[in-house]
């Protein structure tokens, strides 16, 4: 039987959460930006090896400047949430680490990747500096072209099996 | 010799302006032979050209027409209303009078069929049912007539809106998604008001309800279409209440949905 699991997408307005999603269920990617209202919900099924396949249920929440501001409601029962970020906009990041940790606090059994978007906008010295500051289990990412998309949410999928 | 000079002579005199006429006919004929052979071989080569003309301003015809027509329409329906409403009328009319034409049927059939059964055990039950509960007998009748139907139900986990287990008599969209999105609304409805303890128990659109019952960690929400008054309301939830008892340990999806499925397809609650 295929296991169902909810994904919580979180972070600042026009981050590219939406683009993420879009790209991982449809494989599509638009420059048009739609600001997303309350929560937009898909679901996507990943294949994993010995039948162990995930569904995973996507919760896209609307773009918020901080984490006080969210539905607390959207956020429970969740098993695994993905923080992204615009590595192009600093206003985006400046509280990363206080807001990981106050969701580890809040969420102390539930995953919590970071990802750092529209990476295919940074130069390579640029690239560097966000991949120390998100460490190494979490991933630099463009929904643009797909770089990392995947993989992100298969690593959460196996994670979540495990 | 001299005969046959003045035959030719003659001949000649008289045949003179039918061979004018002739020759006249022969360059016409030729003339137009020529034309239809041109028209025939420009056709050869331009009508390819023009197919595949004609194919992209067929092609292109939704995208560069439609948004002009539906523009030309709106604007056409918008400044005269009354014309578009004085269309309409009729064919709705009929629409409308033809549907109740049919639910009348339908009514009437059901009740010659319970008058048939004047003095069957349901009948009793209904009349000793009036006397108890106060209630005349003809609503308690009707009641019966209008019976409501569960088109679908779903067992969800209250936080996640993960789905447990669902039973459906039609096909809709994706279970999974769709409970993830019911999930969303109720907690949008019980945060945005602040209910507290306080939690959603029912969604209406149309000729439809969704009864929603909650429990510890999960709730079921059911799809009904008909009669959804407090008594059948009372009985559901009481229905309800009992399949979780007797079920809902049960965590595998297939065999509580089959669970779900045996209890409540038969529609009697």
């Amino acid at each position: 039987m295929i296991s169902s699991k909810k994904i919580v997408l979180l972070g600042h307005f026009g981050v590219g959460k939406s683009s993420i999603i879009r790209k991982f269920v449809s494989n599509v990617f638009s420059c048009d930006y739609k600001v997303t209202i309350g929560v937009h919900i898909l679901k996507k099924e990943v294949i994993l090896p010995e039948n162990n396949n995930v569904s995973l249920i996507i919760w896209d929440l609307e773009g918020t400047d901080s984490l006080a501001e969210l539905n607390k409601a959207y956020l429970l029962g969740t098993h695994s949430f993905i923080y992204v970020y615009d590595v192009t906009r600093p206003i985006t990041f400046e509280i990363l680490r206080e807001n990981i940790e106050s969701l580890k606090t809040l969420y102390p059994s539930t995953l919590i990747k970071t990802v750092g978007n529209k990476v295919d906008l940074l130069s390579i010295s640029e690239r560097e500096e966000h991949q120390k500051l998100i460490k190494l289990d979490n991933y630099l990412s463009s929904a643009k072209t797909g770089e990392n998309i995947e993989q992100l949410f298969n690593d959460i999928a196996i994670k979540l099996i495990q | 010799m001299v005969e046959d000079k003045k035959l030719i002579l003659l001949k000649e005199l008289l045949l003179t302006e039918d061979r004018v006429l002739i020759n006249a006919l022969n360059k016409k004929i030729k003339a137009l032979e020529s034309v239809i052979e041109q028209r025939k071989n420009l056709s050869l080569k331009v009508d390819p050209i023009i197919d595949v003309k004609l194919q992209e301003y067929t092609n292109a015809i939704p995208k560069t027409l439609s948004p002009m027509i539906t523009e030309s329409l709106k604007n056409e329906i918008q400044n005269s209303r009354d014309d578009v409403v004085d269309a309409l009328y009729p064919i709705i009319g009929k629409m409308i009078k033809k549907y109740i034409q049919q639910e009348f049927k339908i009514l009437s059939d059901r009740i010659n069929q319970q008058l048939k059964q004047r003095f069957s055990i349901e009948s009793l039950i209904r009349i000793f049912k009036s006397k108890f509960m106060g209630v005349n007998e003809e609503s308690l009748f009707l009641q019966e007539l209008a019976r409501t139907a569960v088109q679908e139900i779903f067992i969800i986990e209250k936080n996640s809106g993960i789905l447990k287990a669902n039973f459906s008599k039609t096909e809709t969209i994706d279970k999974d998604v769709l409970s993830a999105m019911l999930t969303a609304i109720k907690s949008f409805v019980e945060e945005a008001f602040n209910t507290g303890e306080e939690h959603l128990e029912s969604i209406e659109y149309g000729l439809y309800n969704i009864h929603i019952q909650n429990f510890k960690s999960f709730y079921i929400a059911v799809v009904l279409h008909g009669v959804y008054d407090s008594a059948f309301k009372s009985k559901l939830k009481s229905k309800l209440l009992v399949f979780a008892e007797n079920n809902i340990s049960n965590s595998n999806h297939i065999i509580l949905s089959k669970k779900l499925a045996e209890t409540f397809n038969n529609d009697i609650i």
